[in-house]
């Protein structure tokens, strides 16, 4: 079984482990991104969003579960086949909030093309937006290493 | 049905050619959004979908480049598994019927 070792600074990435955990209650309430279902009848609609927040917790808990105890001993994460897909997906959530809460003033074609200057942020958005980077960079890695597993999977 | 059955084979349902009559035909629009990295969209494609990788890396340009693509069309059960399955990756997409039915 393929496994992904990385080691992370403790100091670097404890700060932004908060920005996470502060939205992940979010995500507990409220889909990532809205449904778009036309003229959808309220069972329907009720049971979809139950199920997809069913989810979208199930896959911030993985994630979050990356930076248990064991992290603060030897700041090691672990990527393998079985958590994969639903860390990949719990970046994608996660990212997608700190973007609505955080990030919005700095306008998505800066936001896509990176285009934004660390030193002119305001401390609560700097963190925010180095969550933002690291979640993507997470995401990077899975795909890069074992985008074959979560499509098989 | 549930959604996470969807999930795992949206296209378990069989449509009677009834249904196909007076059901009629939706696409599945998956928008641009611009927090989504490329390549994260490329492997929703593939794992939702099971497109090959320039099937997939095509879709995904046609959504960074012209806002929306439409990326399956078809009975709107399925269509609607498809969007939930989309939704569960964080993927913006809307069902819009097909004229062409």
């Amino acid at each position: 079984m393929k496994r992904i070792e990385v080691k992370l600074s403790i100091p670097v990435v404890s700060p932004l482990l908060d920005v996470i955990k502060q939205l992940a209650g979010d995500l507990g309430s409220m889909p990532a991104v809205p449904a778009a279902l036309p003229a959808v009848d309220p069972e329907l609609k009720e049971a979809w969003t139950a199920e997809l927040l069913t989810s979208q917790q199930a896959d911030v808990t993985v994630l979050l579960s990356l930076f248990g105890e064991d992290f603060f001993t030897d700041g090691v994460v672990y990527f393998d086949p079985g958590n994969a897909e639903p860390i990949a997906r719990a970046c994608s959530a996660v990212r997608l909030r700190v973007r609505e809460r955080y990030l919005k003033p700095l306008g998505d074609e800066a936001l896509e093309a990176g285009e934004v200057d660390l030193g002119k942020l305001p401390e609560p958005v700097r963190k925010a937006f180095m969550c933002y980077l690291f979640l993507a960079t997470i995401q990077e890695l899975i795909i890069q290493h074992l985008d074959e597993s979560i499509i098989e999977s | 049905m549930r959604f996470s059955q969807a999930k795992s084979n949206p296209l378990s349902q069989p449509q009677g050619a009834t249904e196909l009559q007076t059901d009629g035909g939706w696409k599945v629009v998956v928008l641009n959004d611009p927090v989504n990295l490329m390549s994260y969209v490329v492997l929703v494609f593939k794992k939702v979908f099971g497109f090959d990788e320039s099937t997939a890396r095509k879709h995904m340009l046609e959504v960074h480049e012209r806002g929306r693509s439409i990326v399956w069309s078809g009975l709107r059960e399925k269509a609607e598994a498809y969007a939930f399955t989309l939704q569960q990756w964080h993927l913006t997409a809307v069902l819009e019927p097909d004229e062409a039915h």
